[in-house]
């Protein structure tokens, strides 16, 4: 492919993206002022008092930790679940497939705040409110249509003939399966986990409703209360935390996107 | 033979299992609960919180007489129509088409700007367009800078604000799916076009836009879904306001359910909501399927 | 929180096995633990810190019992819907919580509060408390529910340096609405960039709103949102299309805050830590607690409080009698319906609540005292220049409606206010919008019009 670049195309695209930084620019700014208030504006004296103020256990890293079990938890839960059901959908012809796909995407569709109302009610019933286990594997039935739908693909693109030739060999489907097909799909499944663990490490809606005690709050909800109730001088410290939150899936997506060559595997994954 | 025939799909569709199970559990069955439930009264608190009764179609007898509802759903269509059919989709290809003629450290640079803000966390997203967006925020910062007078966005034009913030937040997933989409466009299709002497706009609308329709459809169908169900970002920006100019369904279903403690109507408007994205998803996947012979 | 690290690092293990569906509520065996919710910000710790003395002196007294405070990080309204969320579910419902008054009989229909009377004639301080006080925390079945914690009124707080800057006299008693308008435009004429006279309105202040706004303008007409007499909710009343009016006037005039700031939900902590200390305000009605964020140790700490600031009772709209409104709410302790310890609980409650505790907090949040004991000490009397001004308004005070309906009708109110100062509906139309909605909310046979 011949070297392109077009300028007007660059400048346009540069102007788009700065419309994009600008967003973010308070964030950074308000982070390092220890005056911040919610107006944006260059730190007159700029210092890293707002982290130090942040970081400690009960603000920060219980919080963190907090998401991060969750959002693991949800990435392994969907993506073993994604795997197991994705095999046979690729694998074999059946009636069965069609109406499942269709059934999988329309479950894509459902928008979830439409259905927490009930999900709460569902978790006073089984008496799983404020249960993290129960959390996660909620948060993995949302994810599930979309990782599903995406290891599917993926699984597609593994030939049958690899396969075919272990079991030549005398290995079970299930050896092969694990032998084979997914160190195969590996960069596959790691764009799936990161997706799914992207979206339940930003998800506040879900354990704002079914998470009560404070030990168990992830960074989502704590930071809300953060500031929802502290007063107008706290901005600084809120920059600054939504940082500290926001930093682990920002780098995690750029491993990604390094790993996989560009981001574009995901996407490609959702083209169905 | 028939018998282990279909003893044999049965095993073979073993590995299902959990994932279905998953999904009957935590959503066909609050789907289910969601219906019944908006046929009762059950509240909050009061004496209908673990007593419910059966009110039959009550509660959406109440819903089409509220004044808030039409005006709830109007803004719901218009929220989905300006931020994710028109603005992020629109965008999204504008984006797509662009990095290809881009110089690739230009593309690179603005694809991550650009996915950085859809890779926030949902909460973190939401304030820094609060800030953007709030009176003495960046965009007045800016627009003063150019002798505009202060407008309180959030006040006067709060649609525009949430739209505009959810076209910030989510236009990096159509960008994505267009790139991965205009990449399979076939290079000859494009070069022999132009061999015959038709400009890019040309090309765009007759070669590359129906190869890539099938992509058009899916992400057009999964971003009007994703943006119905937007929720936190207008909550923290402008908590449905003013005078609820800005309570799309979710924020009206979370206002009533929680916020009134009205369990029962409150599931009856997220029903709506639900029954809504049925209709987009089924409309879609006819159109997704008249794509493929 | 290190006490707590053996149980966070239990839930992990649980979290990460997953499969694990339930997490032990109780730490240990033979163990007896007391959950207690309440609420706590970074601007109401009194609560909290009553509550961790309260812990200790329990624990000691009581060997082997262990007091799990859970404190909710969460404004008025949002810890409402919290605790709610959690009193549905017997596995999370907390055995003693922070409950406040106008959910009591609510909450008492829907099963989640344990009757007391029967331990409260063994617990010889009941006596102490208010007669009218007791009355917040009994349900329609004339049982009592919920034990109070302090009551409030309100009042108007003014800033006398901005009224003297502007040629009124202080003290400031103004004896009717013109008056407050009167003196507001003074203000304005004399000193452009100051707020002359705010009031909350809109949904975002919440029941701030109603309690610091709506109710002191609509009793002060003679008209009432509820007619206890026939029970039902009172529509139509010229006092309500009144008390939007003087709202416009108010907000069109530029004498209160922009429409922009009246519904931002934090706007208090302005008036609180910002405009009245920097001169910036004239005057808003507020609750008796005001001289709690002031106070040496409140989150608003401001030396010259005392003063700079004045208090005066709100006017009726021409001055007649009784001559000033005010309004009283107010939170009690509770215990919850399925505690699997209600003598430990309500012992728990006891302790919270005996003189000691009553008296720390009612002086660090600057609340009305309810216990005969805390009234008459003191450290209560001289605990800021104002305890004997709002006091005094207990005589004419009022409460809401306590009503399963309540927080729907409040919420219509909110609204009906916020579409009047936002220009969107006249005080007339929005009056009758309010009509409607009350209507459907209630059922039009629930209305009377007055």
């Amino acid at each position: 492919m011949k070297p392109r670049g077009s300028t007007w195309a660059d400048v346009v695209l540069l102007l788009v993206g700065a419309c994009f930084v600008l967003p973010l620019l308070w964030l950074v700014f308000g982070s390092l002022d220890p005056a911040a208030g919610h107006a944006t504006r260059v730190p007159q004296q700029p210092g890293l008092g707002n982290f130090a103020a942040v970081f400690t256990p009960g603000l920060l890293f219980l919080p963190l930790w907090n998401s991060f079990l969750l959002s693991t938890g949800t990435g392994l839960v969907t993506v073993v679940a994604a795997v197991l059901a994705a095999y046979p959908l690729s694998r074999y012809r059946s009636r069965f497939n069609t109406p499942f796909m269709y059934g999988i995407l329309f479950g894509t569709c459902l928008p979830v705040t439409a259905i927490m109302v009930p999900v709460y009610g569902l978790f006073v019933q089984l008496r799983l409110l404020d249960s993290m286990p129960a959390t996660v594997l909620f948060l993995a039935a949302t994810s599930l249509p979309m990782a599903i739908w995406m290891t599917r693909n993926f699984m597609d693109g593994v030939p049958l003939a690899l396969e075919e030739a272990a079991w030549v060999d005398g290995a079970s489907r299930l050896a092969a399966l694990r032998a084979i097909v997914l160190p195969l799909m590996r960069p596959g499944l790691g764009v799936v986990f990161i997706f799914v663990f992207i979206q339940a490490w930003g998800n506040f809606f879900v354990p704002f409703v079914l998470l009560l005690s404070e030990s168990s709050q992830p960074a989502a909800v704590s930071i809300f209360s953060f500031f929802g109730q502290h007063g107008a001088v706290a901005y600084g410290q809120l920059a600054a935390f939504s940082i500290l939150y926001s930093v682990p899936v920002l780098a995690l997506y750029v491993v990604v996107a390094r790993g996989s060559g560009n981001a574009l595997a995901l996407s490609g994954a959702v083209r169905g | 033979m028939a018998a282990t025939h279909r003893g044999r799909q049965v095993v073979r569709y073993l590995p299902v299992l959990p994932a279905a199970v998953l999904l009957l559990v935590f959503l066909a069955g609050p789907v289910l609960w969601a219906f019944h439930a908006s046929m009762t009264n059950v509240g909050l608190t009061g004496r209908h919180a673990r007593n419910p009764e059966w009110v039959g179609l009550e509660n959406y007898q109440r819903l089409v007489q509220d004044p808030v509802f039409p005006l709830s759903l109007g803004l719901t269509v218009l929220f989905v129509a300006g931020s994710a059919v028109l603005g992020q989709n629109v965008l999204g290809l504008a984006l797509a088409v662009l990095m290809r003629r881009a110089r690739p450290a230009v593309s690179a640079t603005v694809g991550t700007a650009v996915v950085a803000a859809w890779v926030l966390p949902e909460i973190v997203a939401a304030f820094a367009a609060y800030a953007f967006f709030s009176r003495d925020g960046t965009l007045n910062q800016l627009l003063g800078g150019l002798g505009q007078p202060e407008t309180d966005w959030l006040y006067t034009v709060p649609m525009a604000a949430v739209v505009l913030a959810n076209v910030w937040r989510g236009t990096a997933f159509s960008m994505l799916v267009y790139r991965a989409a205009l990449n399979g466009v076939p290079a000859e299709l494009t070069e022999a076009a132009q061999m015959d002497g038709a400009g890019a706009w040309q090309r765009l609308a007759y070669i590359t836009l129906p190869v890539i329709r099938g992509s058009i459809a899916t992400n057009l169908m999964l971003v009007t879904l994703q943006t119905l169900a937007v929720f936190t970002l207008i909550w923290v920006m402008t908590a449905g306001g003013p005078a609820n100019g800005s309570t799309t369904l979710p924020v009206l279903a979370y206002q009533e359910a929680f916020k009134f403690g009205d369990i029962g109507y409150g599931t009856a408007v997220a029903t709506v909501l639900i029954v809504i994205g049925g209709v987009f998803g089924a409309a879609y996947l006819r159109l997704l399927r008249e794509q493929r012979p | 929180m290190l006490r707590r690290a053996p149980r966070t690092l239990s839930l992990l293990a649980a979290a990460t096995l997953v499969l694990a569906a339930c997490t032990p509520a109780d730490p240990g065996g033979g163990n007896k633990t007391i959950k207690v919710a309440y609420q706590k910000t970074d601007s109401f710790t009194a609560l909290d810190s009553m509550l961790q003395d309260a812990k200790k002196e329990f624990e000691a007294a009581n060997q082997g019992v262990t007091v799990d405070l859970q404190p909710i990080q969460a404004n008025d309204d949002d810890y409402g819907t919290k605790l709610a969320l959690a009193l549905r579910s017997p596995s999370t419902a907390p055995d003693v919580f922070y409950e406040d008054t106008f959910k009591v009989r609510s909450d008492v229909d829907a099963g989640y509060l344990l009757k007391l009377d029967s331990r409260l004639a063994g617990w010889g301080d009941w006596g102490k408390f208010d007669a009218g006080a007791k009355e917040a925390g009994k349900a329609d079945d004339g049982g009592t529910y919920a034990v109070p914690l302090g009551t409030d009124t309100r009042a108007i707080w003014y800033n006398k340096k901005v009224l003297e800057t502007a040629g009124i006299s202080v003290p400031w008693h103004p004896s009717s609405w013109q008056d407050i308008l009167d003196t507001a435009r003074k203000i304005k004429a004399a000193e452009p960039d100051v707020i002359p006279f705010n009031m909350y309105a809109g949904k975002g202040t919440g029941e701030g709103t109603v309690m610091q706004g709506f109710y002191e303008l609509l009793y002060g007409t003679g008209a009432a949102l509820y007619d206890q007499d026939s029970k039902k909710w009172v529509v139509g009343s010229t006092g309500f299309k009144d008390s939007l009016t003087f709202l416009d006037t108010l907000y069109k005039e530029h004498l209160a805050v922009a429409p922009a700031d009246a519904l931002d939900p934090n706007i208090w902590k302005k008036v609180f830590g910002e405009w009245f200390p920097k001169a910036k305000l004239g005057a808003t009605v507020e609750g008796s607690y005001a001289p709690s964020f002031w106070q040496a140790g409140g989150s608003y700490a401001w030396p010259g409080y005392a003063q700079d600031m004045g208090v005066a009772p709100f006017p009726t709209e021409s001055g007649g009698a009784p001559g000033a409104v005010s309004m009283s709410g107010g939170w009690t302790l509770a215990v919850g319906a399925d505690t699997k310890q209600p003598d430990l609980a309500f012992n728990f409650l006891t302790t919270a609540l005996n003189a000691k505790n009553s008296l720390k907090f009612t002086v660090a949040s600057s609340q009305i005292a309810v216990r005969s004991d805390v009234a008459a000490d003191a450290g209560y009397q001289s605990a800021n220049p104002f305890v004997k001004d709002v006091s005094g308004l207990v005589s004419v005070t009022r409460f809401r409606p306590a009503t399963s309906d309540y927080p729907r009708i409040s919420a219509a109110v909110q609204e009906a206010t916020e579409a009047v100062i936002t220009g969107k509906r006249t005080p007339e139309q929005a009056a009758a919008d309010y009509d409607a909605a009350v209507a459907g909310i209630v059922g039009a046979d629930k209305t009377i019009r007055k």
